[in-house]
């Protein structure tokens, strides 16, 4: 088997449960934009939840977008590294520089609704062994080996996609 | 949980109560803790606790509150294009149009293509979160009720003509108005110079016959534009709210 490059996807969940400041102001920030933003397709003040504003007003679909730039400053302040998910030694190790944000749930009237995801997008990992229930990773995947990290899947983490690297060392999606 | 956030979370909620016990009792007979030994905390947030060791590393960086990424006054994050400024002074009707200090003013616009920022048409599709939000913007109002973006001149594409889009608040992020902003199209207007950069003009949509504009005829989503491509373009137009 070849060694193989793949990217791990990290979804993070933020809601009235949350406890982390960081979590705690993507939460107020992205309700607060919300509330604004969804005025666009909501102005007659009929709906109330994002999933009526989703079954009635197909356009505001967009509200991921659009609401995203209020968590945008935020995940700024990560400096490219992934949160909360560390190797085994107990360190975050993880970089990214992609991002998709979705709200999960809404309500205009009940912020204790609110839900909200980021999923993070790791950069390329070369994924040289499985040992035991653990993943032997390295960050760099040009080919020049870096230090490794034991990592485990956990839940909410994905591997999101996966390159075959062949034996001249061409990369096969 | 709270039963009412439980029922009104739905699924979303659902789908979390299941992992959550799981991952609680595999916690207890686990060498793992939740807490570091100088104390900080290490949840992992929502969703991600499972049987796997704790962060453990110094607790940083802090977070500060941060506004929303629409809050600057240049938004061409790099869009090539012509320079526009644009002025937008925001009046009240209900005072005899005079000028609405406080208000919260958004505008976006495509840029020379026609494209405007957003995701793509795939759910799930990853975006690098450091320009994604182009030729997108936010400016609360001075005294005069005057709000000034630096941007590109907009392109334009199938079935439109060129226009910003505005959504006017107040101080609350109370929707007051959703408008557009037309572009005179004579000779010697902008428009016209600016030619639609690389697609020029044919097949444009001008404003009479535009869905939005053509039943403007008192001309009060109308710019006045003034300046050339060498030095730039400047928009001014007064927009009233109820």
């Amino acid at each position: 088997m070849g060694t193989r490059i793949i990217t791990l996807c990290y979804r993070k969940i933020i809601d009235a449960r949350s406890q982390k400041e960081w979590e705690k102001l993507v939460f107020e920030d992205t309700w607060k934009e919300f509330k604004m933003q969804s005025q666009l397709f909501n102005q007659e003040n009929r709906y109330t939840t994002f999933s009526q504003l989703l079954l009635h007003v197909p356009a505001s679909e967009k509200l991921h977008f659009l609401v995203s730039a209020a968590a945008v400053n935020y995940i700024k302040q990560l400096n490219n590294k992934i949160p909360d998910i560390v190797n085994n030694i107990g360190k975050i190790f993880l970089s990214f520089s992609k991002f998709y944000f979705e709200i999960i749930n809404s309500d205009l009237q009940h912020k204790s609704v609110h839900s909200v995801a980021i999923n993070f997008y790791s950069d390329p990992l070369r994924w040289h062994e499985t040992i035991g229930d653990y993943l032997l990773l390295s960050a760099d995947a040009d080919g020049i080996e870096g230090q490794t990290s034991l990592y485990k899947i956990q839940p909410f983490v994905n591997i999101h996609s996966l390159q075959k690297e062949q034996n001249d060392g061409a990369i096969k999606r | 949980m709270e039963r009412k956030l439980f029922l009104r979370q739905g699924f979303a909620a659902l789908g979390i109560s299941f992992i959550a016990p799981l991952a609680n009792s595999c916690k207890k007979n686990d060498v793992t803790t939740d807490t570091t030994t100088d104390g900080s905390e290490t949840g992992t947030g929502s969703g991600s606790d499972t049987c796997t060791v704790a962060p453990t590393e110094t607790e940083g960086p802090f977070p500060t509150k941060n506004p929303s990424a629409y809050e600057r006054s240049d938004i061409t994050d790099g869009r090539s294009g012509y320079k526009l400024t644009v002025n937008i002074t925001v009046g009240q009707v209900s005072k005899n149009c005079a000028a609405l200090a406080g208000a919260i003013v958004d505008i976006w616009h495509c840029d020379a293509e026609g494209n405007y920022s957003e995701y793509g048409g795939t759910q799930m599709q990853s975006t690098n979160y450091t320009s994604v939000h182009f030729l997108r913007g936010r400016q609360t109002t001075d005294n005069n009720g005057l709000v000034t973006f630096t941007t590109i001149f907009p392109g334009w594409y199938q079935g439109r003509a060129t226009h910003i889009h505005v959504h006017i608040y107040n101080a609350s992020g109370t929707s007051l108005k959703v408008t557009q902003i037309a572009f005179p199209e004579g000779s010697g207007s902008a428009l016209l110079a600016v030619n639609g950069y690389s697609k020029g003009m044919s097949g444009y949509t001008y404003n009479a016959s535009d869905n939005i504009f053509s039943d403007d005829k008192d001309g009060v989503e109308m710019s006045t534009v003034t300046g050339d491509k060498t030095n730039g373009f400047s928009l001014a137009i007064q927009l009233n709210v109820p």
